[in-house]
């Protein structure tokens, strides 16, 4: 259960880690920024492959890997938008 | 300035005081666990655990109430709708906090009479005012409404962010009404208290941080409103969607139906996703601004907000929000642990970003800066990391030996409390309580003083330099 546990925390954490990153690597133009970003999303990845042999209900590994599809591409999705939002005004098509 | 600014001026300083009250009482509670016998008979564990929740709501409700008659005048262009009447329940509600903590320090317990329910204790965790002092939160929450409304009828201008505001002063007034019935069946009297509790925090709370926040964006740096809206739109969609449903993880063992198991779990285990994009955004702000502002604490305690929401509530929420897992951690340290993050994360820093923001213009100082601002950010949010993690530790002790090896029995219960690691967390919970105290005080000597040098010299150089004005 404990074990279980601290997997849950850390794949929400890795999830984080692969965001905050990610706008880190686009920030910067940073490619190996970039790399880390998806590692800590192949980390998140693992975390969820572990999840899968503990002893939570089917539904709930289904929901945990239905929300690391989720994961993926909420930071770029994101990232896009931001970046249209903030085009000023006067640019607006 | 507004004189509905001079009143947010007066509600962030009664703010603070009543959050030093809470760290104060915080440290009472901590010593009560690691000195058997402490203040018995004179301060009990239950008022001083009373004092330090009861205290963060009301620092906290204070906090939001201030920013907005802050940010309404500068919104809507013209002074607040029924300012002075905004002034007199200011002066009711500060007597009124100081009456209901005099009587729960002194008077503490009373028969269960009425009486007890009427002027001593209601005896609800969170809302434990007598009613009285309910009935006054009530007149204060009422008049706020009424200003807010007043005004943007008046001014003739409804923002999106004022008509976000708007909408969700119905449910901060209406929910705070369960404070009142004494419901007698515990499963009905928890099932509707949660309404107020959860809904209050992880909704109604939710979106008036988010109008602060959003509104604050636009005087820190400049985000046009266009931008602001528009994610406080897509904020106020996803919180919703998640957070409304999420009240099912209270749900699990109080007595409802089986249903909750699954519909709090997964609300529940949505409720990340919103607070990852809430990351994207702040780092995206963060670096599109190369981190230049003029206004340094204010800045960093927005960024502090956006990673400790997602700490707090997304990643320590997430690690006990299954039902299988919440049976063992419910109740337990664990979920302290979780409470002091999330509600730091999520509000605490956001409110202390805005009483920066508001002193800026105040003190009439261009560039916002200091030291005592970086030790008071790095002691209080160590302190905070500290204790949370000290926690940790203490509760999932709690469940592995009290929970899954004790079968939660009162014999596990006491095992699980002297057990080492049980000991050192709540322990090193003090240490770092401790830590954060000193934090508290550095943030004080700093809201005290910043600025006030630089806006007098500031003042004066133009006279130097053009003689006697």
């Amino acid at each position: 259960m404990v074990a279980t546990s601290l997997l849950l925390g850390t794949f929400v954490l890795m999830a984080g880690c692969y965001g905050a990153l990610y706008c880190f690597a686009r920030l910067r133009r940073d490619r190996r920024l970039a790399h880390v970003a998806v590692a800590c999303y192949v980390l998140q990845a693992i975390t969820a492959a572990l999840l899968m042999v503990t002893a939570l209900d089917f539904w709930w590994k289904a929901l945990l890997l239905a929300s690391l599809a989720a994961y993926w591409p909420i930071p770029p999705l994101t990232w896009r938008f931001l970046e249209r939002l903030h085009i000023p005004e006067e640019q607006m098509p | 300035m507004f004189r509905s600014q001079h009143l947010a001026l007066k509600y962030f300083a009664a703010a603070m005081t009543l959050f030093g009250i809470m760290v104060l009482a915080g440290l009472l509670a901590s010593t009560h666990y690691v000195q058997d016998g402490f203040l018995l008979n004179k301060l009990d564990f239950s008022i001083t655990k009373t004092l330090h929740i009861d205290t963060m709501i009301i620092w906290l409700l204070m906090g939001f109430i201030g920013s907005v008659y802050w940010f309404l005048p500068v919104e809507l262009e013209r002074e607040t709708e029924g300012v002075r009447l905004a002034e007199v329940m200011f002066w009711i509600f500060c007597v009124a906090v100081a009456i209901v903590a005099l009587v729960f320090i002194f008077v503490q317990y009373g028969p269960a009479t009425e009486m007890s329910l009427w002027f001593i204790n209601q005896g609800r965790k969170y809302v434990e005012a007598p009613r009285w002092a309910a009935i006054g939160i009530v007149a204060v929450v009422l008049v706020f409404v009424y200003n807010v409304v007043a005004t943007a009828i008046k001014a003739g201008r409804i923002t999106g962010i004022m008509a976000v505001l708007m909408v969700d002063l119905i449910p901060l007034f209406g929910l705070y009404l369960i404070a009142f019935p004494s419901i007698t069946n515990m499963s009905e009297d928890q099932y509707w208290w949660w309404w107020l509790v959860h809904l209050w925090v992880e909704a109604t709370w939710e979106i008036l941080i988010g109008c602060i926040m959003a509104l604050a964006l636009m005087q820190l740096l400049g985000t046009s409103r266009r931008i602001v809206e528009t994610w406080l739109y897509i904020e106020v969609g996803l919180v919703l969607g998640t957070g409304i449903l999420g009240l099912g993880h209270h749900y699990f063992w109080i007595g409802t139906p089986s249903y909750w198991l699954g519909i709090g779990g997964l609300f529940s285990a949505l409720e990340p996703l919103p607070l990852l994009g809430m990351v994207v955004h702040a780092v995206y702000d963060a670096g599109t601004h190369r981190m230049k502002t003029t206004n340094k604490p204010a800045f960093f305690w927005v960024l502090a907000e956006a990673f400790g929401n997602f700490l707090g509530g997304g990643v320590f929420g997430f690690m006990m929000t299954l039902p299988q897992i919440n049976l063992f951690t419910h109740g337990t340290q664990w979920t302290v642990s979780h409470g002091h993050f999330a509600f730091w994360g999520a509000y605490g820093c956001g409110i202390i970003a805005v009483i920066y923001l508001a002193l800026q213009k105040a003190r009439s100082v261009q560039m916002l800066d200091s030291v005592a601002w970086k030790w008071s950010f790095a002691l209080l949010n160590t302190g905070m990391l500290g204790m949370v993690g000290a926690l940790l530790v203490s509760g999932i002790s709690q469940a592995f030996y009290e929970r899954a090896m004790g079968g939660s029995t009162l014999q596990a219960f006491i095992a699980a409390q002297n057990n080492v690691w049980f000991v050192q967390g709540i322990v090193m919970r003090l240490v770092f309580g401790l830590v954060f105290a000193a934090g508290y005080v550095m943030l004080m000597v700093d809201l005290l003083r910043i600025g006030k040098r630089r806006a007098v010299s500031e003042t004066l150089a133009p006279r130097v330099a053009g003689g006697p004005a």
